[in-house]
This record gives C-alpha cells, sequence and structure tokens, in this order.
C-alpha cells in the first residue's frame, strides 16, 4: 500500500503533541503540585517550570493555587454578651502552605480548594459564634474606643481558627481575617428603625417647641421693655405737666385782683370749652339773648 | 485472504472495544461530557462490529462449505446423496441465510432502541443543571482523545480501503464506526482545547450536539428498518448490511460529500469542473494546505500585541520571565505557545468598584436624588449613634429592647490603578475581590466608630479623605501592588424607611428658626413703638407744660386788662362777654329755642344724628283758653 506522507506527517505530528500532552505538565509561578504514582503523592514541586511525569493512571498532577485565596463566609447570626443579635461575616485571606498536608485531606474532592472552603466555612462560624458571645455590642459599634475593641475582636477569631488548623494541620494557613458585614436580623432592623423614628419625632418636636417657646420669651420680654419704656414716659410726661402747672399756678394772684370777674370769666371760659364738640342746646325765650323773642309771634302761631 | 479479512474485522472490533473502554475512562476522569456521549458510540460501534464479525464468520463458512461442494462434484458423479435439498446440503448458506433473515433484523431493533434511547436519556441528563460540571483534567481529556482519534483514524482508513472489494463489504459497517468515532473523538478534543483556552462550557455544548447526531442515526435505523419492509429481494444480489448506517459512513468520509459536490459542479457547469488543473491541486493540497494553516496558527502565537492601557505578564514553562516583565503597550516577540503565555491585565486603566449600595438601574433615570426616594439597591451600614433619648421617649418607641445603634445607607465608590501588577498578579488569587474586601471592612470599621449625625454633616469630607487612607493602608499592608486614586461618599443618609422624619427635624429647625425670627420682628416693632409713644408722650406733656404755663400768663395779662374795662362798666362787659362768648361757644351746636308758654305740656325730643323732617316743621299748638 503506498504511504501518503502528509497523514505520516500529520501523524507524526499529532502523537508527538498529544505524547508532549501526556508525559508533561507545567506548574505555574501561581501554583504548587503534587503528583502521586497509582494514586501515593510522590512528588511535591513547588518550583514553576515544566515536569515530566508518566501518563494518567500511572501518575497524577494535582495542582493548587499557592497564591492568597480570597473567602467570604456565609453570614451567620450570634448573641452578644448583653443579649443583642448580631449578624456577622468575615473575609478570610488563606493559602496552601503545605501541598503535600494539603492534597490528601481534599483529594476526593472535586475542587479540593472549594472543599477547603467549606470546612473553614463551618469552622469560622463556630469560631464567630463564640467570641461575638464574649463582647458586648459597643465593642463593635462605638465612638469611644477608636476601633480598637472592633480589631481585637477580628483578632480573636483569627487566633481561634489558626489554633483549629495548628491542631488539624491541613497544609492550610490564614494569612488574615477581617470582619466585612454587621447587621441586625430583619425584625431587630424593623424596631431600629422605628427607634431612629421616634428620635426624630423627639427632635422635630424639641424643635418645634423650642421655636414656640424662645418667640414667646422674645415677645413677652418686648412687651415688658415697651410697657417700662411707657411708664417711664407717663411718668416723665406727669412731673413735666406738674411743673407746667406749678407755673401756671403762679399767674392765679393776678385774678384775686377781682374774683368776680375772675370766676365769671373763668365760668365763660368752661362753657366755651363744653361746648366744643357737637352739642344740641335748648334755650327758651328767657334765655339771652333768646329772650329777644320774647313777645314775637312767630310763623307756628300765624298759623 | 479470507482469514485476513476476518482477522481485520476482529480488530476492528478490538480496537472499538479498546478505545470505547479508553474513551470511557478518559472521559469520566476528564469530567467531559462529550467525551461520556462519544463513549456510547464506541460502544454502539462495538455492537456493529460484532455483528459484522459474526456476519462475516457465516459467509466464510458458507464458502468453504461451497468450495467443498464443488470438490465433491468434481471427485464423484451425481449421486443421491447430491440429489437432496439444499438445505440438507448446504447448512452454513441456510445459517447464514437464517442469520440474516431473523438475527439482523432483530439486532438492528435493539441497535435503534439503544441509539433512540441512548440519545433520549443523555439529553434529558445533560438538561439537568447538576449535569454541568467543571472540566478537571483538560489537558489528559483532549490528548487520550487525540490519541484516541489518531488510533482509530488509521485503524479506520485501512478497514475502509480493504472494504472497497466487493466481497470484503463486511468489513465496511465496522470501519464506518471506526472513522466516525476517530471524528468524534477528535471533536472532543478540539472542545476540550477550547474548554483548556478559557471556554468551560464548549464541552457542554459539545455533548449536546453529539445527543443529536446519535438522534439522527437513530431516525436513519428507524427509516431503514421501514425500507426494510418493502424493498424487493433480488436472488444474487448483494446486500447491505441493515445495521450499516450511511450518516456514519458519511460522518467518517466527509469525502464523499466533497466528491458528490464536485459531481454536481460538473453537471451545472457543464464540463468537469473536478478535472481541472485547479480543483486537483486544490484536492491534492488540501491537506497541506490544513497543516500549513495550523503552522501559521501556531507561529502568530510568537507574537503577542498589548493594547494601550494594558500591560502584560510572560511565563514560560509556567515561570515568570523577569527579565522581560511586565510588558508594556504595543507589540513583543516570545516562544510559540505553549511553551510561553502571556497574561494581560487592564494595570494602566482606572478600575472602580463600590462599596455599600449598589446603583439601581432601573431608577439612574430619575434625575432626583432624594433620601426618602429608593434610587439604589440599599445596602445599610450599623452606625455609632451618641444621641441619647429622654425616659419617656425611650419607653414610648419599643417595648422590645432595641439596640442602642442606628443604620445608615452608604454607597462609596472606589477609583484604584494598578502600580505594581507583579503584586497584583502573584500575591493574591482574586486581587480585585481581595481590594473590595479590604475597602468594605474599612467602610464598616469607619462607621461604627463615627456618630450619625456627625458623618451625615460636618464630618462628611473628612470622612471620605479618612476611608482613602485607610484603604491605602490595608492595601499596602496585604502587597496589592494598587494605589487608590480617590474614595467618594456617593451616598450617605439614612435608610428610605426613617429619611422622611430626618428631613422632618431639618423641618422643624427651619420653623424654629422662623418662629425666633417672627418674635424678634416683633420684639423690634413693639419696642420702636413704644419708644415712640414714650417720646410722644413726654412731648405732648412738654407741650401741654408750655401751654398751660404761656397760656396762664397770658390770661393773667388779659385778666390784667379785663379790670378795668370791668370796673368801668361791670353789667355791660359782663353782658358784651358773655354774648361774644355764647356766639362764639355755640357757633356750632344744634340749638332749639323753644317760644312757648304752655310749659305744663311735655315737649319730647328724639336727639338722633339725624332729626327727622317732620320734626323740622313741627306746629306748636295753640295755647289753651281757660
Amino acid at each position: 500500500m503506498k504511504r501518503n506522507p502528509l497523514t505520516l506527517v500529520i501523524g507524526l505530528v499529532l502523537i508527538l503533541i498529544f505524547g508532549l500532552l501526556l508525559f508533561t505538565f507545567q506548574v505555574r509561578t501561581t501554583e504548587v503540585a503534587v503528583v502521586t504514582t497509582f494514586g501515593k503523592p510522590t512528588r511535591p514541586i513547588t518550583e514553576p517550570n515544566l515536569y515530566f511525569k508518566w501518563p494518567w493512571p500511572i501518575q497524577k498532577v494535582w495542582s493548587f493555587d499557592r497564591r492568597v485565596q480570597n473567602f467570604e463566609d456565609r453570614l451567620t447570626e450570634g448573641l452578644t454578651r448583653d443579649n443583642f443579635n448580631l449578624l456577622t461575616s468575615v473575609y478570610v485571606g488563606w493559602k496552601v502552605s503545605d501541598p503535600t498536608a494539603f492534597f490528601p485531606r481534599f483529594a476526593d474532592s472535586a475542587n479540593p480548594i472549594a472543599a477547603a472552603e467549606t470546612l473553614l466555612d463551618q469552622w469560622l462560624g463556630n469560631a464567630k459564634t463564640a467570641v461575638v458571645g464574649k463582647h458586648p455590642l459597643a465593642d463593635f459599634v462605638s465612638t469611644s474606643d477608636d476601633g480598637a475593641s472592633f480589631v481585637a475582636i477580628e483578632t480573636e477569631i483569627l487566633e481561634a481558627i489558626r489554633s483549629q488548623l495548628h491542631t488539624n494541620n491541613l497544609g492550610l494557613e490564614i494569612a488574615f481575617l477581617g470582619l466585612k458585614r454587621l447587621q441586625l436580623p430583619e425584625s431587630v432592623t424593623q424596631s431600629v428603625f422605628e427607634r431612629m423614628t421616634s428620635e426624630r419625632k423627639v427632635l422635630a418636636d424639641r424643635f418645634q417647641y423650642e421655636g414656640e417657646a424662645e418667640a414667646q420669651r422674645i415677645r413677652s420680654d418686648a412687651e415688658r421693655k415697651a410697657a417700662e419704656a411707657l411708664a417711664d414716659a407717663e411718668g416723665q410726661a406727669t412731673e413735666i405737666k406738674g411743673k407746667g402747672e406749678a407755673e401756671a399756678a403762679k399767674s392765679l394772684k393776678v385774678f384775686q385782683q377781682s374774683p368776680e370777674l375772675a370766676s365769671f370769666i373763668f365760668r365763660l371760659s368752661a362753657l366755651e370749652d363744653s361746648l366744643k364738640e357737637r352739642s344740641v342746646l335748648i334755650f327758651d325765650q328767657h334765655t339771652p339773648p333768646f329772650d329777644l323773642f320774647r313777645g314775637v309771634s312767630t310763623n307756628l302761631l300765624k298759623k | 485472504m479470507d482469514r485476513t479479512i476476518q482477522k481485520n474485522g476482529l480488530v476492528n472490533l478490538l480496537a472499538l472495544l479498546a478505545a470505547g473502554a479508553a474513551g470511557l475512562a478518559a472521559a469520566r476522569y476528564a469530567g467531559s461530557l462529550a467525551g461520556l456521549v462519544s463513549a456510547l458510540f464506541l460502544g454502539l460501534g462495538v455492537l456493529v462490529a460484532i455483528v459484522s464479525w459474526f456476519q462475516m464468520r457465516l459467509e466464510e463458512r458458507e464458502r468453504v462449505e461451497k468450495l467443498e461442494v464443488d470438490e465433491l462434484a468434481k471427485t464423484r458423479s451425481a449421486s443421491a446423496m447430491f440429489e437432496a435439498k439444499d438445505a440438507e446440503l448446504f447448512p452454513a448458506q441456510r445459517s447464514r441465510e437464517q442469520f440474516e433473515r431473523f438475527f439482523v433484523p432483530a439486532f438492528t431493533v435493539l441497535l435503534l432502541v439503544l441509539q433512540a434511547g441512548g440519545a433520549y436519556l443523555l439529553w434529558r441528563w445533560l438538561s439537568r443543571s447538576t449535569t454541568v460540571a467543571e472540566v478537571k483534567e483538560p489537558i489528559t481529556g483532549l490528548s487520550s482523545f487525540g490519541l484516541l482519534a489518531l488510533v482509530l483514524f488509521l485503524l479506520g482508513r485501512f478497514s475502509a480501503t480493504v472494504a472497497r472489494l466487493q466481497r470484503h463489504r463486511l468489513l465496511r459497517p465496522g470501519a464506518n464506526y471506526l472513522l466516525c468515532n476517530a471524528v468524534l473523538c477528535l471533536v472532543v478534543a478540539l472542545g476540550l482545547v477550547a474548554v483548556w483556552a478559557g471556554f468551560p462550557k464548549t464541552d457542554f455544548y459539545v455533548a449536546h450536539v453529539l445527543c443529536g447526531l446519535l438522534g439522527l442515526v437513530a431516525l436513519e435505523t428507524l427509516i431503514q428498518l421501514v425500507l426494510e419492509i418493502y424493498r424487493p429481494r433480488v436472488r444474487g444480489k448483494v446486500e447491505r448490511p441493515l445495521y450499516e448506517s450511511r450518516l456514519i459512513g458519511l460522518l467518517g468520509q466527509p469525502e464523499g460529500l466533497v466528491t458528490t459536490a464536485a459531481q454536481a459542479m460538473d453537471y451545472q457547469f457543464g464540463f468537469k469542473v473536478s478535472e481541472t488543473w485547479f480543483y486537483r491541486f486544490f484536492e491534492k493540497a488540501l491537506g497541506w494546505l490544513i497543516l500549513l494553516q495550523a503552522a501559521a496558527l501556531l507561529l502568530s502565537t510568537c507574537v503577542v500585541f498589548i493594547e494601550a492601557g494594558e500591560q502584560g505578564l510572560l511565563e514560560r514553562f509556567g515561570q515568570r520571565v523577569e527579565s522581560r516583565s511586565p510588558l508594556g503597550p504595543g507589540a513583543h516577540l516570545k516562544w510559540p505557545w505553549p511553551i510561553d503565555r502571556v497574561y494581560r491585565f487592564g494595570a494602566e486603566q482606572i478600575q472602580s468598584f463600590t462599596v455599600g449600595s449598589m446603583p439601581d438601574p432601573a431608577k439612574e433615570q430619575s434625575r432626583h436624588v432624594l433620601w426618602g426616594q429608593g434610587h439604589s439597591v440599599e445596602t445599610n451600614f450599623l452606625v455609632a449613634n451618641r444621641e441619647q433619648l429622654s425616659q419617656e421617649a425611650a419607653s414610648r418607641v419599643a417595648s422590645k429592647r432595641t439596640p442602642p445603634v442606628s443604620l445608615l445607607t452608604v454607597s462609596v465608590p472606589v477609583y484604584f490603578q494598578i502600580t505594581n501588577l507583579v503584586d497584583w498578579a502573584y500575591n493574591n488569587e482574586d486581587a480585585s475581590t481581595l481590594l473590595e474586601d479590604l475597602s468594605t471592612r474599612e467602610v464598616l470599621r469607619y462607621l461604627v466608630g463615627v456618630d450619625m449625625n456627625d458623618i451625615m454633616s460636618q464630618g462628611r469630607g473628612q470622612a471620605a479623605q479618612d476611608l482613602g487612607e485607610r484603604i491605602q493602608a490595608a492595601a499596602n499592608r496585604y502587597n496589592l501592588g494598587a494605589r487608590i486614586v480617590s474614595v467618594g461618599l456617593g451616598d450617605l443618609h439614612p435608610p428610605v424607611k426613617v429619611a422622611p422624619e430626618y428631613e422632618k427635624v431639618v423641618a422643624a429647625i427651619q420653623t424654629k428658626q422662623a418662629k425666633i425670627l417672627a418674635a424678634q420682628a416683633d420684639d423690634i416693632r413693639t419696642n420702636a413703638l413704644a419708644g415712640a409713644q414714650a417720646v410722644s408722650l413726654t412731648n405732648r406733656a412738654s407741650a401741654e407744660r408750655r401751654s398751660r404755663e404761656i397760656g396762664a400768663l397770658a390770661r393773667a395779662a388779659l385778666f390784667t386788662n379785663q379790670i378795668p374795662a370791668f370796673e368801668a362798666a361791670p353789667s355791660v362787659y359782663a353782658e358784651r362777654t358773655y354774648l361774644q362768648t355764647f356766639a362764639r361757644a355755640t357757633a356750632n351746636a344744634r340749638k332749639y329755642v323753644l317760644l312757648t308758654t304752655n310749659t305744663q305740656d311735655v315737649i319730647t325730643f328724639d336727639l338722633q344724628e339725624s332729626i327727622a323732617q317732620s320734626l323740622l316743621n313741627l306746629s306748636v299748638p295753640a295755647p289753651k283758653t281757660k
């Protein structure tokens, strides 16, 4: 049979490619790897490079990301020392520190990183609840200590989880931990809303009545000052009038020269003063100068 | 030669069996759904190969039997023995005929059930959400399926070439399955290459396509079974095995399609297009052209273009090439894939994320951002609250115990830039998420330590600055290689549910101010008027004093002058003075003069302002005469 050189070339190239893929593997700078031979870990690899191996199923390569993994646990509810319900979640930076110790614990899992995080989630839940129970709510939310208690709580959770990891030797280490969320349960949130509303109502009422009180005080002061000013003025006026009266009294001696005439003039003056406003006067024919009509026929009599 | 054909059939069978087992194992190991579906194709191929091999053996037995009978016929004359019926004389032939009459249709029905059932069940299985799983070992999978494709292709080509001979037709079904499975394994391998290249769903889609193909093959088998019922039987004509699929053959040898197309072109153009030099060259060089294309594709991976605003990290066999990283914008030469690889990052671009409330696309069109109207997906943070409720208010607020905290809706957009790409890419698995977490933590920590009213008013500007510094410090602490460009406070207000109450407080403050200002205005007015009134009083008093003094003096002077006149004519002077004064004083008064003598009568006057007209014409009755 005539051999086609093209088929041969393609075949050789494909065999080369697939052979290389089966017999070699790369470990990236961001990875660590464990080579297992018939399931037994035989070679941990921590340096990035190209490596040879026997093809599967003889040897198998398990690669893990060596960088710090970022993981946020579930929001879990706990009770503070002063019996307030508090929901907390933390973020954790962790990494594979020992691939040979890490690999056997999670080899069965399809995704060892996810499996490790599931375990961490459970441990974190326990550690958080325990630490939250040791602290009053004021340690989480307070203006007094500049966040020192907040940091202390994080450190306590971190130490608790590190201690558990040290005991179990999972081949991973926690690089850092921080509180990411602090929340109140929905029912408590509603009552906080109610309290905030009431606080605002108290404030609104306070401002409103403070305004009224202040306005009333200002008006009262103003009225007092006005009354005082008028009283002073009236006093001054009376005094002035008194002085005028005293001055006027000095001229009374002149009238004493003819009391009869003075009396007549005073009465005329009084009469004139009293008739200044609109008056109705009824006279008969005896009153001067109407006595001039006496004996005079009127138009009525003519009728 | 016939023994060789049987061997070929057996090799086909064993190859399909081994490939099926290897494919299944590789698919399970790699987690490839498409690989699992292709393993079913391989399994069906095994069944077809078994049946065709068995049929091949029956035909071989028949051929040997015929040879023996012919040999006996030559050496002996006709005897009673050869006068017997065919069924008694040719048991092998009868076996083959019985096999083709009963077993082959039954097997084809079984094949149909397996194809249709397999397609249906696999489709349902693939449609379940739990089935979609990540391909765990794409490299092992693609290399395994690639090798399988190569082996199956070589064996299949050989068998297909041999099967072109008339007497070797029974090799064809197995050969078709070998070639078809070679193509399917290649498709699976290409799908896994796509998965490796970062398209994880490709394997899932390839599995669906293979399922559909299995359904089509089942449909073809069904049609063949139906047509078999009506097919005219011509004695002596070599029949195509019922279980042989034309579709499988076409998939295994797609060049048949090209030949058909060429023939169609010949017919359409009226001359032999397929015999032109170009067509022949193209036909001959197609393989080389494809190979050249693949080589060009590989060569193209020797150049990488980094776009503006990006930076790249070059890795050789997974190891960072420190002398050449990071790669800036522009063209860069490198070793071909998979020796060198470049990972791109938008390092120079300003990137951003938001801590807390996220913008709500549905409400973004609104031109007003008000506390009392939801304008984002609200996220509330706990904040400290220095305000103390009065005892009365506290008891009124809630019968249940309420935590002494408040809630604040916060939205903090953070803008950052990657300054150290190596730190950003290699220290943390997901640096963006970590920076977001760190920022959220700093916002949370800041808010739980400040008073709500402070941060909403005078502390707002300082808060943005403090948060920026804190987030930058945290990013430096964890070697993120990022610079915080700016931190803003987009939203900072009470939750929507309580926001109206906060606005009422502001309104109450304004009302208070208004009342105070109104009172102050009253104050000014009252005091000013009182001052004026006081001045008026004193002025009037002064005037009165003056008037009194001057009047007294004047009257005294007048009196002094009147005395001589009075003394000179006391009655006349008095009379004159009286009448002058009377006239002057009563000038404006309304006067009624009664000129009557009947004084015993009582006259009633109505002294209203307007006097009745009748009164003006009042006529007094004449005095009564006694």
